[in-house]
């Protein structure tokens, strides 16, 4: 009963997204709606980790296997991809460099410019 | 013959099977490139292919994996949660390097594309690729792009961070282990973030924030494109 109280709520989580999102006048996607709905609820006390712990280790652990389907979809799009197979690598390998690179800068900036006022 | 494999049994069957085998491939090779879900979609591509099974039949099972994918995201709450304390200690960094992080992601992808004359729908399916799958396929399905391409993009991306995690770190001079956890977790989600683990634990719970907070941020920034 433990498990299915928390598929449960979970669940009712998931679908309370679903709700806000059509009631939403802009498109915002359910699911990210449904975080950050579990989050409020956690912060405000609402939810207690131990409500849903072992339901939300399962699927945080399993998460890449609940992709496989969505990936093997790509069979329906082999010829859309095979003619831009090898830019969509280059842009992978290039805006990881990128991204890791303005990241990493723009934190050294800030605790820089932290450490400034501090010492001032 | 064709009902035998409509049955959702199957699908799901040959779905678990396949990762499980991937899973024992890269236990084996201890290769990151090798990961099994990756594995798993190859090979199940080529049962598909060799045996000529329609997609639709496989999808009857693959529908119902599908249905936790909102759940799975919604639990991502949960890996913020657990990280509270860091989060509001260090909240001014971590917003500065993961907003610009995630504006740098998208700005690139976006110049790419047009630099390689992309089809549109291919561009809207990788602007969102350096966040973890679930957010990234949200903002796929947002734009009407092409979700399987995101799914693909999104492993390629973090596979790639993982392996090149050390080497950047090295290379670009990262002393603090928050900005290297950080900046990990902002261009490779959770492929990196085992990556980052390994490291250290200060690394793996910065780079385990930036996967929850650049996911919202690109989310944000997705809406007004």
């Amino acid at each position: 009963m433990k498990i299915i109280k928390q598929v449960g709520i979970i669940f009712l989580i998931c679908w309370l997204g679903l709700v806000i999102e059509a009631a939403l006048p802009f498109s915002f996607p359910a699911s990210i709606i449904g975080m950050i709905l579990l989050f409020v609820c956690l912060l405000f006390g609402i939810l207690k980790i131990e409500h849903i712990q072992e339901k939300s280790d399962f699927l945080l652990s399993n998460m890449a296997f609940f992709f496989v389907p969505a990936g093997v979809s790509i069979i329906n799009y082999l010829d859309l991809l095979k003619s831009s197979l090898l830019p969509i690598l280059v842009i992978c390998v290039a805006s990881t460099f990128i991204t890791f690179a303005v990241t990493a800068w723009s934190i050294r900036l800030t605790m820089r410019l932290m450490n400034r006022r501090k010492g001032s | 013959m064709k009902e035998i494999f409509s049955s959702p049994f199957f699908g799901i069957s040959l779905s678990i099977l396949a990762f499980w085998a991937g899973e024992k491939l890269q236990k084996k090779t201890k290769l990151t490139a090798c990961s099994p879900l990756l594995v798993a979609i190859v090979l199940i591509i080529g049962v598909l292919l060799l045996f000529d099974i329609p997609y639709e039949a496989y999808n009857e099972g693959g529908q119902i994996i599908n249905m936790f994918l909102a759940p799975a995201t919604a639990c991502l709450a949960v890996s913020i949660y657990t990280r509270i304390k860091l989060l509001k200690k260090h909240w001014l960094p971590i917003l500065v390097g993961c907003t610009c992080g995630s504006l740098a992601s998208m700005g690139s992808i976006y110049l790419m594309c047009t630099l390689f004359h992309l089809d549109e729908k291919i561009t809207l399916s990788l602007l969102s690729k350096s966040v973890t799958t679930p957010i990234a396929v949200s903002i796929t399905e947002r734009f009407s792009g092409v979700v399987p391409v995101t799914v693909v993009a999104v492993l390629i991306t973090g596979t790639l961070g993982s392996i090149l995690a050390p080497f950047f770190v090295r290379l670009f001079r990262v002393k603090d282990p928050l900005e290297a956890g950080l900046a990990i977790g902002a261009c490779s989600h959770a492929v990196g973030t085992s990556k980052a683990l390994e490291i250290g634990e200060t690394e793996g719970a910065m780079s385990g924030l930036a996967i929850g907070i650049c996911g919202i941020i690109t989310v944000i920034f997705s809406l007004f494109i």
